[in-house]
């Protein structure tokens, strides 16, 4: 009852009306992977047709390249980040407070609070009122090695509450919050780091998890466990990989300041031991000594993300831009399969399992793995339980509508100017049968209108996004598009996706040039790249702009609105 | 009002007008004084460095680098230094793309608002290994 008398609200006063909406969940949106073990339950609030006839609006053409286009939704606040370009954004509710992390690519700029240049690193943001985010603290990244920042920058951040942690009274976690950042690229000093982040103004070092390492990444931290996958390659460990060197260190950080290392993991083929140079393919020539996907040895993971205790299923995307696996795995099994006995144990466990697992150590918690198109890779791979879709049923004679468990995987463009690249695209998963994933449609941005592949910049699909909370969960879905900006879709009818909202940022004084030479002439362009976009447990959405154009907040309006509300209403 | 406060007023007014429009974190000033079309023409791609670069203009206002996990395209992820300056025609940035062995390959003047579907010319090294393309 609440909720519809919520809803109604929302539909009479459009924006403030969603966001009380949200407000509704407010205190419970923490309960939620990473942060906790539950899992949205989505309503079936459709008619038996559900969404698949309803009418829409045709998406608008964009503007001309040096505008802002925006369709659907409303900006409702920014901040520049001091003209870092972003690679990550994350909205934690701390207490009441909205605090915003933001994972910065590699350089330097001025750091008007302290008033010196910083290497780029992780920047701390009030968005408490979206109206007027006030910028806290850049804790700054590491300094360039060499003279060359290849090394540097900070792109990665994950936040979790000391009371959600394990144990938290033995620990001393209490009533504290801490940062788990990259830090660093590759060099001996690259690792992952823990800040305590209780005051967001003042955050102080904890510790070092793990250090020497290269290709620090997207890693993922349940707040309710502890256990942290964290992405990273190292010259020295003798994992191999194809493109990207990255596989996981599994982690327990439920005492921050103690790191307790599990384990290293990778897709078949990756382990140390594995033969590369006379390895087969393990989909046409299946042995102990084989290679899953398509390159020799496999792309590296790009993000793992875990449904914690309550699905017990970790979802993992490698390749990122080429050559991508889809890969499920069991996570308890994972975790403790390199134990031989207790919950996931193993008993058949490799001595070095921990470190240099064998083909089989590799296989014990793999569910399922799919091979995509080469030409694609895994960039994310999110998991949506559960999603009614009322215009199908189970069984005509008894009505009831399919529930479809969903994984909305990216592939991500690298290539300014589309060159040399097919287009890069996001897909919807049937992961109902998780032993069989199975594609069942593309989320799509197609290069023109708006001529993206001229305009400068990368254009193709980035990330999709993971901080999802009701009442968006199993209503609509964002991937973030580059230069073609925040891409929203209504997913309520999942085989048959529609586009619902987009937001262009334009360009500003900070926004970084991207030059490229096309018929012989050399030019640069002012292109935003929306990097990642997320949400907030209040329903505001974050546009983060990998140019150094700033981060926008945003709102939903309109028909994007309506997708979310129930049709009744 | 005496001649003090009005010079003091009219500098005020001039300063005013002159950051209109311009973001608080562009630091604008710092190194402005310093970019101009004179140094900007002693910038030579494929033989200039970074620290002839910066004895010329001083310390850049941004520097950027794109470094993804190994994804990013030849070219792509090579270090950005970015100056800002403003002459008749408004604010603009100096973009100076440096390659891995530090020599600046592609110097290009953006202005910071361009209309339209437009791209600014930039120079490159006579030698460009950068990723091009030729379109029909």
């Amino acid at each position: 009852m609440l909720t519809r008398t919520l809803s109604r609200f929302a539909v009479g006063v459009g924006v403030c009306g969603v966001l009380s909406l949200a407000a509704a969940t407010h205190v419970f949106a923490q309960v939620y992977p990473p942060y906790g073990p539950d899992i949205p339950v989505i309503t079936n609030t459709e008619p038996a047709s559900g969404a698949y006839n309803e009418d829409r609006a045709r998406e608008p053409a964009p503007n001309p390249w040096n505008e802002e286009s925006i369709w659907n939704m409303k900006v409702e606040g920014f901040n520049d980040n001091q003209a870092r370009p972003i690679y990550q954004p994350l909205v934690v509710n701390q207490n009441g407070r909205e605090i915003l992390y933001l994972g910065n690519l590699a350089g330097t700029a001025l750091n008007p609070l302290t008033g010196a240049q910083e290497s780029n690193g992780t920047s701390i943001v009030d968005v408490t009122n979206v109206k007027k985010p006030k910028f806290l603290f850049h804790i700054p990244g590491p300094a360039p090695i060499a003279g060359s920042f290849a090394a540097a920058g900070a792109q990665m951040a994950r936040v979790c509450g000391g009371n959600t942690l394990p144990n938290a009274s033995a620990n001393g976690t209490a009533g504290h919050w801490y940062l788990l950042r990259a830090f660093g690229n590759a060099g001996a000093d690259e690792s992952h780091q823990i800040w305590d982040v209780t005051e967001p103004s003042s955050p102080k070092f904890v510790t070092t998890v793990l250090s020497h390492l290269s290709n620090t990444h997207k890693s993922w931290w349940e707040c309710d466990t502890g256990i942290a996958y964290l992405v990273a390659g190292s010259k020295a460990d003798g994992w191999q990989q194809s493109g990207s060197t990255q596989h996981l260190y599994i982690y327990d950080l439920s005492n921050p300041a103690k790191p307790v290392f599990i384990r290293q993991f990778g897709l078949v083929g990756q382990q140390p031991t594995a033969p590369v140079a006379t390895a087969q393919p393990c989909t046409t020539a299946p042995s102990d000594t084989c290679y899953e996907g398509t390159t020799n040895p496999p792309a590296g993971i790009h993000g793992p993300i875990s449904m914690g205790t309550a699905v017990d299923r970790v979802y993992m995307p490698y390749g990122v831009s080429a050559e991508g696996v889809i890969q499920i795995d069991d996570r308890l099994k994972l975790i403790n399969g390199c134990h031989t006995s207790g919950p996931g144990g193993n008993p058949n466990a490799s001595r070095n399992c921990a470190n240099s697992p064998t083909q089989a150590d590799l296989l014990w918690p793999q569910v399922s793995w799919i091979t995509m198109n080469p030409e694609n890779g895994g960039h994310s791979s999110m998991p949506i339980f559960n999603v009614p879709i009322p215009e199908e049923q189970t069984n005509y004679l008894n009505g009831q509508p399919q529930s479809k468990s969903l994984l909305f995987v990216s592939s991500e463009g690298t290539a300014n100017n589309c060159f040399g690249q097919a287009p890069h695209e996001a897909w919807i998963l049937d992961i109902s049968s998780e032993t069989t994933p199975w594609p069942i449609a593309t989320l799509n941005v197609p290069q023109f209108p708006g001529n993206f592949c001229g305009k400068g910049a990368r254009f193709g699909a980035h990330a999709v996004t993971e901080a999802i909370y009701p009442p968006y969960y199993g209503k609509i879905i964002s991937v973030s598009w580059f230069n073609a900006g925040v891409r929203v879709w209504d997913i309520r009818d999942p085989k048959n996706p529609k586009p619902v909202a987009y937001y262009i940022q334009a360009p500003n004084a900070n926004t970084e040039s991207s030059c490229s030479t096309i018929n012989g002439a050399t030019n640069c362009f002012n292109a935003t790249m929306n990097d990642y976009v997320e949400y907030d447990d209040r329903g505001y959405i974050y546009a983060a702009d990998r140019a150094g154009t700033g981060v926008t907040i945003l709102s939903l309006t309109g028909e994007a609105l309506q997708a979310i509300l129930p049709p009744s209403e | 009002m005496n001649r003090t406060k009005i010079a003091v007023l009219c500098c005020v007014t001039a300063f005013v007008a002159a950051n209109a429009g311009v973001p608080a974190s562009t630091g604008l000033g710092a190194g402005t004084d310093a970019v101009n079309e004179r140094k900007l023409a002693q910038i030579t791609p494929g033989k200039s460095t970074k620290a002839q670069v910066k004895a010329l203009l001083g310390t850049p206002w941004r520097v950027v680098q794109f470094n993804d996990c190994g994804e990013a395209m030849p070219g792509q992820s090579d270090e950005t230094w970015d100056y800002r300056g403003r002459d008749a025609g408004g604010t603009f940035r100096v973009h100076i793309e440096f390659d891995d062995g530090g020599v600046a390959h592609l110097i290009a003047k953006v202005p910071d608002i361009v209309t339209g579907n437009k791209g600014t010319t930039a120079t490159i090294a006579p030698n460009e290994t950068m990723a091009s393309m030729r379109m029909p």
